[in-house]
């Protein structure tokens, strides 16, 4: 149905998410839907922080790597003097992408058109045949549009494309607090190792960083033969216990923790003695600390498409010890039905190679195209996202069901918590899920 | 190696195409059967580059870098009851071309370079997934036969166009 009643059709759907929502009902058509799709890109991506990449990625001047916020192409690049600079990939004279290699060192980015040449801050400093052809022409004007914010926390750099968005500290809330935590702990911080998988799924991208706003639920049952065969220590029920973490502005986090402080099994996600001694417990804050401390696993998504994991696992149960890693992963949009997971493993900086080789190892044995955990995350995601694209369910506004811990079940608020937001235990519990799509709503409503 | 009856390229394809069978009838645990307890077995993450920058394949980053140990690992997992991503199956068919075998740095080793194309089909979709790309393999023999004892996969894509590697290349 297109043109304005098409729009007004999807407006009336999402007046009535903001009801059925609070009662943990969430219409399946929202996970595939060419309308909203269209929409997130315009009123989600092109207005939210968006996650473009990790310090480390581009070491030295005139590294770069091309990125996606949304579904636009951006130049990820160290320039000259150091800083990092997010510019658009297309050329301001016919719009040709002038960086066509995936990363790589440039000092200059040259148009295959006709050879406007640009630095890698984006300015544009040559022309061919420019007296001929241009005499008199105002090239500093000309230069690769830059996304017009650009912020980092812990190395992890996010651009905002709207001018009119709000400060970056703003947009992460109380996350902060916890990313913190997570990626804080030692003076240099976290490097990210390798090149990101990447690999497309015939999915919608909510459902996966739904999934890892806290949907422990469905280790249980999908994830069971990961107990089968012992890659992972904590016992799948043990494992529910912890809390779950709605942080404000869409940003959740859930950490698996044994319901005793002092209760034998992994610390600090199960990181050995040596790395642990690395960490500063002056950094943060007694309470963030002890939150590390007694953390087993923590998974959680950054409004919109950024999620993390952090967990022991291993690779050969009979060899290899249970080993740390850290992932984060960007869902990107690529359709209403389709996106392309983006996958990187992170791990402390001046670490030995060895435990370093292992944590990859682990990584990518248990979370990649590969891995042995995700491989079975990529059945339901698809089949989820075709019933939302039915008639007689997507169509018609069936009712997703959410409501874990509303109404049903064990999971009650934590009146002591020490950090921000609201948190919730055990992790019988969908109200993350609830979180996200509040904020998720307020972009999508907000025209 | 050159007098063996029948002749070693013969005794390679035929190791290879018994390979691609065993995987393609999804008999993993005969296929486990074929590597050697040194196996190395890679699939690099590749990056599209320019042409002075090389041929885009990471040193640091794989969609699968395992050991015999790790492939055992795999194995067993697809052989449990919640093996979800291949149950029920996908459907792969291997094709392995361009066979070309050259000595080996051991007396009983040779390199074996192919070509790999897989097709894989999921569900009720009619429309295949593709995975094409170069194997770099070290086929040994001891004990009185065959051995896969490397294999280096160098995919043609940057960014899969599968759901997932559940399956093994
Ligand atoms: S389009 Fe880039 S120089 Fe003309
Ligand atoms: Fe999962």
């Amino acid at each position: 149905m297109p043109g304005m009643d098409g729009q007004s059709e999807i407006e009336r759907l999402l007046d009535e998410m903001e009801r059925s929502l609070e009662q943990g009902l969430i219409p399946a058509r929202i996970f595939n839907d060419p309308e909203i799709h269209r929409l997130e890109l315009e009123w989600l991506f092109a207005r939210a922080w968006v996650f473009v990449g990790h310090e480390t990625e581009i070491p030295r001047p005139g590294d770069y790597c091309l990125r996606y916020i949304g579904q636009d192409p951006f130049i990820f690049v160290r320039d000259e003097a150091g800083s990092v600079r997010v510019l658009f990939n297309a050329c301001r004279h016919r719009g040709v992408q002038v960086c066509r290699a995936e990363r790589g060192n440039a000092s200059h980015f040259r148009c295959v058109y006709h050879g406007w040449t640009y630095t890698n801050s984006g300015e544009l400093v040559g022309i061919p045949a420019a007296e001929e052809a241009y005499r008199g022409f105002d090239k500093s004007a000309w230069g690769l549009l830059p996304a017009p914010h650009v912020a980092s926390i812990h190395g992890l750099v996010f651009a905002a494309l709207d001018p009119q968005a709000p400060p970056f500290e703003e947009f992460l809330g109380g996350m902060k607090w916890y990313l913190d935590l997570l990626f804080g702990l030692t003076e240099e911080g976290m490097e990210v190792i390798g090149e990101p998988h990447r690999w497309i799924l015939e999915a919608n991208w909510k459902i996966a960083a739904d999934n890892f706003a806290g949907d422990d639920y469905h280790t249980l049952y999908l994830h069971k033969s990961m107990w089968d065969v012992n890659v992972f220590q904590v016992p799948a029920r043990a494992n529910m216990m912890g809390y779950h973490v709605q942080a404000g502005n869409g940003h959740t986090i859930s950490f698996s923790m044994a319901p005793d402080p002092n209760e034998p099994g992994p610390t600090f996600w199960g990181y050995p003695p040596e790395i642990v001694a690395r960490f500063r417990p002056d950094r943060v804050t007694p309470e963030q600390y002890e939150l590390a401390r007694r953390s087993r696993v923590s998974v959680g998504t950054i409004f919109p498409n950024l999620s993390f994991l952090t967990v022991p696992l291993t690779a050969d149960p009979d060899r290899i010890p249970p080993t740390t890693f850290m992932t984060i992963r960007q869902w990107q949009p690529k359709g209403p039905d389709r996106m392309e997971i983006w996958s990187w493993a992170l791990m402390w900086e001046g670490v030995s190679p060895e435990f370093r080789e292992r944590s990859y190892q682990a990584c990518m044995a248990s979370f990649s195209p590969s891995g042995i955990f995700e491989q079975d995350d990529t059945v339901p995601w698809p089949l989820a996202t075709r019933t939302a694209g039915t008639f007689f369910f997507g169509r018609r506004n069936e009712m997703l069901n959410y409501q874990m811990g509303l109404s049903t079940g064990t999971a009650q608020p934590v009146t002591d918590w020490p950090g921000p937001g609201v948190a919730y235990s055990p992790r019988y519990e969908e109200g993350v899920q609830r979180h996200f799509y509040r904020r998720w709503l307020e972009y999508m409503r907000a025209r | 190696m050159s007098d063996q009856h029948p002749p070693l390229y013969h005794q390679v394809v035929d190791f290879l195409m018994h390979e691609a069978a065993l995987l393609d009838d999804g008999r993993f645990q005969e296929w486990f059967e074929l590597l050697a307890e040194d196996i190395v077995y890679q699939i690099p993450v590749r990056t599209t580059r320019d042409r002075e920058a090389g041929r885009g394949f990471s040193q640091q980053a794989w969609h699968m870098n395992e050991t015999w140990g790790t492939l055992k690992t795999r194995v067993a997992r697809l052989a449990t009851k919640a093996a979800w991503a291949e149950d029920p199956p996908t459907r792969t068919r291997h094709f392995v071309t361009n066979i070309r075998v050259r000595p080996g740095d051991e007396e009983n080793e040779v390199r074996v370079t192919s070509n790999v194309l897989v097709l894989r089909h999921q569900g009720d979709s009619p429309s295949a997934q593709f995975l094409s790309g170069e194997r770099h393999d070290v086929l040994r023999r001891e004990n009185g036969r065959w051995w896969l004892a490397r294999r280096l996969v160098l995919l043609d894509q940057t960014t899969l166009g599968t759901h997932n590697l559940a399956i093994f290349i």
